[in-house]
């Protein structure tokens, strides 16, 4: 199966990187210690005809240090994750009441937009899609870089400009003191790239937001990326959300994983675990329809049907019109996450199949149970390590 | 890494240093502009000289006084030196002998060839100044810009290639060199013709006493009356009897129309580009924070906007200068300046409609969310990163505008509102002149009416102009051809 190879690449890589790490993964299923903490993120947009659900009850949480990916087809509710975390959310959006996201111990969701203002950049940094939109024309990427230096170092003239030449050549751009003046067009996109980190390591953040960082690059590009990525991050200490729709770089940069589908997360496991033994239904059929290099011209199977837009509380499975394993009770009941089986904590699955070891009627009564205990709050959640 | 020494990226200085490194083209442009400057140096500080110092000087502590002193007495000097646009360069007020010969005007020409000159004179000076505009552009794009190519070059090449808004920038060329030059431009000046005309005196030769006689320009302007069938007539591009040229005729209380004109130009462009300041500043204010916050906030400037739309806006011009007038502010300028005021608090909504689109189109844009998601101040961001793509938007809609404002004043003057009498308004010489708009004196009406649509169509063209140049795909009527000539004129 193609996910065999590129588990072996995971290992390869986890080896060198970061085995400390994955040793911790077991240990951190409280909620406590980790630094960014997501609890049953509800956010919606209201139009005139209907109440979107873009994200629809989602939580996971990320350690100081750590790589949690994010991963799932468009419309799933990934950008809208991120823009929740980071309170980027504008009218017609709005986070429903319940939701819950901390950082450091800190509610944000509480906070006013000045309150906000503290948060982001020092706290909590982003770097978007397409860097050459992130990227203001009429300003020189160093006037970009030096204005976050100057909100959040208060450095200005001179030191400024040092700065920011310091953290183009931490990112990799040669002749740094020459590009610093030049404008955005004139730097390549993989160069613009860098440029836009630079400009969220300017802010000096704990946990750096990446919403599709690499999807706007060809493929080398995009490899020297995630590279720089991860040398940042054993540099700096950095936690990193990452999001991408590609089960591919997912592997090359994920120490955890989460699967977004309409909103919900369905299923969250370390990276090595969830390419051997991925569970729910939705992950194998993603994990089907990569490319594979060592498997030659096989034909690659994708997932017929899109992703729904989910405009009401869900009481079947979302992803069941897809499911090749559907059966009676998927249309019925609302599967919540669960650890796939005994004592897999750390790997949960939202779909009725699970948990494996329990007899089905019963897994389909602990999901419903779950569902119905305190809704529409519980559902969704990864009740299986929480509650 | 700190100690090593790196270049300074701050935009000021490279363009400093860029002008240092080949100082060659910047040196040639500062030899035409200082001598340019210097023929009007004397008009620039007698309009300095011309605020209301003294105010000032009053309220300084007495041991500044003294200073102030000198330094008015100083700028009183420089007020009087000789400029080149002054009516004493090429005179035109004289009169003539029954010989036919001009005595008194420069180079005894007569006193119509001496006008000509002198507005010729004028209106090459002010040619030059436009000139020399379109040379910095030229040596900073080709000599001192960083970059090679920036998106203004092709908004410029696509308005060259506009006719119809090249049209309105020589039509507000005019207009503007018109109203600048209003003092220099006039036949005679609004005091000596339309203010004070009893503190003034003309000279003419009497053919019955044989002599050169002086007379009151009041009693001078009785008889040189326009009043049409059965009264007398002084149509333009004529003399009056005590040898005074009129280029536009007279009025029907026998004033020069062509310097009430000029003067009231002025007015018209005081009014409309204050109003459109206020309308501007706060249209622009609103647009930035509406896309900004959205939601709530937009909501209130809607209905803001639709309220002060909703009013009529001349009846409620009307209605607030007539509760205003006999105030101090209403005093200002002649009235003018409360009518900028009014017209610039009820006209920003439709400016504020204008660029709310853009505003809130450059508000999605990602850079936005990037300044917002490493904490940029609302402030900031909406002056650093929004303002820039709202600002040729508010250009086009502003000059849409200012050929209302125009329109508006000249019809409230019309009325008899707005402008005091005497200070020249347009509406005024109109509503003057329409008793005898089917008698021989038809110009008094109809050479104002005519250039207020000429102005303002030279408002609207250019405003075409500006918005087919920033964005071609606005107009699809004549758009599709522009665009195709402007991808001629930029390969
Ligand atoms: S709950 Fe049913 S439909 Fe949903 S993924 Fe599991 S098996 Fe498929």
């Amino acid at each position: 199966m193609a996910a065999d190879a590129n588990a072996t690449g995971v290992d390869e890589r986890r080896s060198s990187a970061r085995q400390t790490q994955s040793d911790d993964v077991d240990a951190a299923e409280s909620a406590d210690d980790r630094l960014l903490e997501v609890e049953n993120l509800r956010t919606v947009f209201h139009t005139e005809r209907e109440t979107i659900r873009a994200v629809d009850g989602v939580s996971f949480g990320i350690e100081e240090g750590e790589t949690l990916g994010l991963v799932g087809e468009s419309g799933s509710g990934k950008s809208v994750t991120a823009r929740s975390i980071m309170g980027l959310v504008d009218d017609p959006g709005e986070l429903l009441p319940g939701s819950s996201v901390r950082f450091d111990g800190r509610e944000l969701t509480d906070l006013t937009e000045k309150g906000y203002e503290s948060v982001r950049g020092s706290g909590i940094a982003m770097v978007f899609q397409d860097p050459l939109s992130t990227l203001n024309p009429v300003y020189t990427v160093g006037n970009q870089i030096e204005e976050a230096l100057s909100l959040h170092r208060g450095l200005s003239g001179i030191d400024a400009t040092e700065k920011a030449i310091e953290l183009l050549e931490d990112v990799g751009i040669p002749d740094a003191a020459r590009r610093v003046s030049e404008y955005p067009h004139e730097f390549s996109g993989g160069m613009r790239q860098r440029a836009v980190i630079a400009m969220a390591l300017a802010c000096d953040p704990d946990v750096l937001v990446c919403d599709e960082p690499t999807t706007a690059l060809d493929v080398t590009i995009q490899a020297q990326i995630l590279e720089l990525l991860s040398d940042l991050q054993a540099e700096h200490g950095l936690s990193i959300l990452f999001i991408t729709h590609d089960m591919g770089v997912i592997a090359e940069v994920a120490d955890r994983v989460a699967v977004m589908y309409a909103g919900e997360i369905v299923e969250q496991a370390p990276v090595v675990e969830l390419y051997e033994n991925p569970r729910h239904p939705y992950t194998r059929g993603l994990l089907r329809s990569i490319p594979s290099t060592q498997q030659g011209a096989e034909r690659l199977e994708t997932i017929a049907g899109e992703v729904p837009t989910p405009n009401k509380a869900a009481t079947d499975c979302r992803f069941a019109p897809r499911c090749p394993e559907a059966f009676d009770a998927c249309e019925e009941v609302h599967p919540v996450p669960v650890p796939v089986e005994e004592g897999a904590e750390d790997h949960t699955a939202a779909c009725l199949l699970y948990p494996e070891d329990e007899p089905r009627k019963a897994a389909v009564d602990r999901h419903a149970a779950a569902g119905d205990e305190d809704s529409p709050e519980s559902a969704g959640s990864t009740g299986g390590d929480s509650r | 890494m700190s100690a090593v020494d790196y270049p300074v990226d701050e935009d000021e200085q490279t363009l400093l240093e860029r002008i240092q490194d080949e100082p060659g083209p910047a040196l040639k442009l500062l030899a035409v502009v200082v001598p340019l400057f210097a023929v009007e140096f004397g008009a620039v500080a007698s309009l300095v000289m011309s605020l209301p110092w003294s105010a000032v000087g009053s309220a300084l502590p007495g041991f500044l006084q003294g200073l102030a002193g000198a330094l008015a007495g100083v700028g009183d000097a420089l007020a009087n030196l000789p400029t080149l646009l002054s009516r004493s360069v090429i005179d035109n007020s004289g009169y003539q002998l029954p010989s036919g010969e001009w005595v008194g005007t420069t180079l005894g020409l007569s006193p119509a060839v001496a006008w000509l000159l002198r507005v010729l004179l004028v209106y090459a000076y002010g040619f030059a100044w436009m000139a020399v505009g379109w040379w910095v552009y030229l040596v900073y794009r080709d000599n001192y810009r960083y970059a090679d190519w920036a998106p203004v070059d092709d908004m410029v090449n696509r308005f060259r290639n506009h006719s119809w808004g090249l049209l309105g920038l020589a039509i507000i060329f005019a207009f503007v060199v018109l109203a600048l030059f209003a003092p220099a431009l006039g036949p005679t000046t609004v005091e000596a013709n339309i203010s004070d005309p009893y503190l003034h005196t003309v000279e003419y030769f009497d053919e019955e006493a044989g002599s050169v006689q002086e007379i009151y320009v009041g009693d001078a302007n009785r008889d040189s009356q326009s009043r049409g069938q059965g009264g007398d007539n002084v149509g333009p591009l004529s003399y009056d009897q005590f040898g005074r040229f009129h280029p536009f005729g007279t009025l029907p209380s026998g004033k020069d129309l062509f310097t009430f004109m000029a003067a009231g130009a002025r007015v018209s462009l005081f009014i409309g580009v204050l109003s459109l300041l206020i309308a501007g500043g706060i249209a622009v204010t609103f647009a930035l924070a509406t896309a900004y916050y959205k939601g709530l906030v937009d909501l209130g400037v809607v209905i803001a906007s639709d309220s002060i739309q909703s009013l009529p806006q001349l009846l409620f011009i009307m209605l607030a200068s007539f509760v205003l007038s006999g105030t101090w502010l209403a005093n200002l300028y002649s009235g003018g300046v409360v009518l900028a005021l009014l017209f610039g608090f009820t006209g920003w909504p439709g400016l504020w409609r204008a660029v709310r689109g853009p505003a809130l189109q450059v508000s999605e844009r990602e850079w936005i969310d990037a300044a917002k998601s490493f904490g940029q101040r609302p402030s900031v961001t909406m002056r650093k990163h929004m303002l820039p793509y709202v600002v040729g938007y508010l250009l086009i809609y502003a000059s849409l505008t200012l050929g209302g404002v125009i329109i508006g004043v000249a019809g409230l003057s019309f009325l008899g509102l707005g402008i005091n009498a005497p200070t020249p308004e347009w509406g005024r010489a109109v509503s003057a002149g329409q008793p005898y708009v089917p008698t021989q004196s038809w110009h008094i009406s109809l050479i104002p009416g005519i250039m207020v649509v000429i102005v303002v169509t030279g408002f609207n063209a250019l405003g075409d102009g500006i918005r087919d140049a920033i964005d071609p795909q606005s107009d699809v009527g004549t758009g599709q051809q522009d665009e195709s000539a402007a991808a001629g004129g930029g390969a």
